[in-house]
């Protein structure tokens, strides 16, 4: 038998082996997009085609924006967009700033208390937000912010685990950086924003994207916290216009669409820092 | 270089915001579950008398019974099928990046917008029991039937956290070294015995960390109840911290609410140590 004979033998199983295998992963994969791209469909089905149907019709017959311009221009969808995002826009430069001003001292001095401090931070992290959640909303509503953003934006503003990413990141930068910059004249805070952070940009970008998916996601906090229809953020805002639109799944669906595309922008142009992200969690446990 | 005041300084704001916002909910949290504190009149201390309605309770001994089924069908399923999505990821193939980001979308998908995809998808002419249609079975009541709805709901769960646990996976076997795999193929050894043999024993500090992290997500899920079944039918999906969130925002009872939430808190921590015992044998030694 030559070895000739023998890769190409090996080749043809590979090929025919890697083929069942994207079956397997396409399968997997339609799994996971089936309810999206049904709801897609629906969203741009007329009045007069039917919505549920057995065989499901995924292709609509007459496909229209009909349901989106309805959906956009009877409800606030836009308010609820730019609520979102005000939301998220604090939701990621309050822990940004915050946690890595939290986690500068913990890395990288030393004081009377550092570990008391530090090991108070990471036993919060053991504790559940449902646990604080009573205190937390009577708190709120004492500072008088109930209604306000302020209510939603800042007890997510310090969150442990990005003290903790930060310290992480912060503990690797080699000592004889500070040392220089000292000699050279540095006051601390510039050794902080011009040393320290350009050292620890992929765990800002961490840090960011992990907030990010929380702030943008945040539903309990808004139905909690918030009173007028008008401050209202996507997520609490289709929440309540499921029973405004009760009969009309189109719309509905126009709604979601609306509501998955900026996180789904965002995903694939930010993807690898997610995954980034992702992995960091890890590194933790 | 570093003086005293230089770390307060830094510290100085965000560690106020961690004590309003967490540190100081921790320790009132426990306050007001020997209280009868209910908004309208003062706090009064009733000792341990909370504690003795919960035991009593028939309602939260059926949310805790919701929660456990709740846990049992979730945390197994998501912490072995994600083994298996990590490893058909992880292979050195053109296009599987392709794949990782389409399994892992739906972490990223908020709450609200799961819960219509799902109640579409579960509807009685939905895709779900058209599925069953296909095997000749009749349709489910998915989301209305007491002993259908936990299942449905962790359908929803496994199909929603697939893609985040798949990633610490694959983190982990990105640490397991080729040859071992290269010297198993030596040997003759064959698919499931290759998993069996190095993948499960060596992902065994990540298959601990997920199994603790599902565990804790399980049993502090509420909002995928509030936003698809409002916790029925006849109380059927209503779980502990459902539970929490209707004695305390809708009939006020806070000082009832949080001993619940502290009950809660000491089982998730006897689980996370019970957890560590059998899965984290190595560690210990």
């Amino acid at each position: 038998m030559s070895n000739k004979n023998e890769k190409e033998f090996s080749v043809k199983r590979a090929t025919r082996v890697n083929i069942g295998y994207h079956i397997l992963l396409i399968l997997i994969a339609l799994i996971m997009v089936v309810p999206f791209i049904w709801t897609l469909s629906t969203s741009l089905k007329g009045q007069n085609e039917a919505v549920f149907s057995f065989p499901p019709q995924f292709i609509p017959g007459h496909p229209t924006f009909g349901n989106y311009a309805v959906v956009w221009n009877t409800l606030p969808i836009g308010r609820f967009l730019i609520n979102s995002l005000i939301l998220a826009v604090f939701g990621v430069a309050l822990p940004v700033v915050l946690c890595s001003m939290a986690a500068f001292p913990l890395a990288r001095m030393n004081f009377r208390g550092k570990n008391f401090v530090f090991m108070i931070i990471m036993g919060t992290m053991m504790i559940p937000g449902e646990v604080t959640m009573i205190p937390v909303y009577l708190i709120i509503n004492k500072l008088g912010l109930m209604g306000n953003y302020a209510g939603i934006i800042l007890p997510a503003a310090v969150p442990a685990m990005s003290i903790f990413l930060m310290r992480q990141g912060l503990l690797g930068i080699p000592k004889e950086m500070e040392e220089s910059a000292i000699i050279d004249g540095a006051k601390v805070w510039q050794i902080f924003l011009h040393i320290m952070l350009p050292m620890v940009k992929p765990t800002l970008a961490t840090m960011s994207i992990l907030n990010f998916i929380g702030a943008w996601n945040n539903f309990l906090w808004p139905l909690l916290v918030l009173e007028d229809p008008n401050t209202y953020p996507l997520t609490l805002g289709l929440y309540k216009l499921q029973g405004t639109f009760v009969a009309n799944t189109r719309m509905i669906a126009a709604g979601a669409i609306i509501a998955l595309v900026p996180i789904l922008a965002v995903f694939i142009f930010f993807q690898k820092y997610f995954i980034a992200a992702a992995y960091s969690s890890v590194i933790k446990g | 270089m570093y003086k005293a005041h230089h770390a307060w300084l830094f510290l100085a704001i965000p560690g106020i915001l961690l004590l309003i916002f967490t540190v100081i909910p921790t320790v009132a949290a426990l306050f007001l579950s020997f209280t009868n504190y209910n908004v309208f009149s003062p706090v009064g201390w009733v000792g341990l008398a909370n504690y003795k309605q919960l035991i009593h309770d028939s309602n939260f001994w059926s949310a805790m019974k919701n929660t456990l089924t709740y846990w049992v069908l979730v945390t197994p399923a998501l912490s072995i099928l994600s083994i298996f999505l990590a490893v058909l990821v992880n292979r050195k193939m053109k296009g599987v990046s392709v794949y990782r980001l389409i399994y892992y979308f739906p972490v990223l998908v908020s709450v609200v917008v799961t819960a219509m995809l799902w109640k579409w998808m579960f509807q009685e002419d939905g895709i779900m029991n058209y599925l069953l249609s296909i095997f000749n079975i009749a349709p489910a009541k998915w989301l209305t039937s007491k002993s259908m709805v936990m299942p449905s709901l962790a359908i929803v769960t496994i199909w929603q956290g697939l893609g985040y646990y798949m990633l610490f996976y694959l983190a982990g076997l990105q640490s397991i070294s080729e040859e071992l795999y290269e010297a198993a193929d030596l040997e003759g050894a064959g698919f499931w015995k290759k998993q069996f043999y190095i993948t499960f024993p060596l992902l065994r500090p990540v298959i601990f960390f997920v199994v603790v992290v599902s565990t804790m997500s399980a049993f502090k899920e509420f909002t995928m109840m509030l936003t698809m079944t409002k916790g029925g039918p006849i109380g059927s999906s209503k779980t502990v911290v459902y539970m929490i969130y209707e004695k305390a925002f809708e009939q006020l009872d806070m000082g009832y609410a949080s001993a619940i939430s502290f009950a809660l808190f000491l089982i998730i921590l006897v689980l996370t140590l019970i957890n560590q015992k059998f899965l984290d044998k190595d560690n210990q030694a």
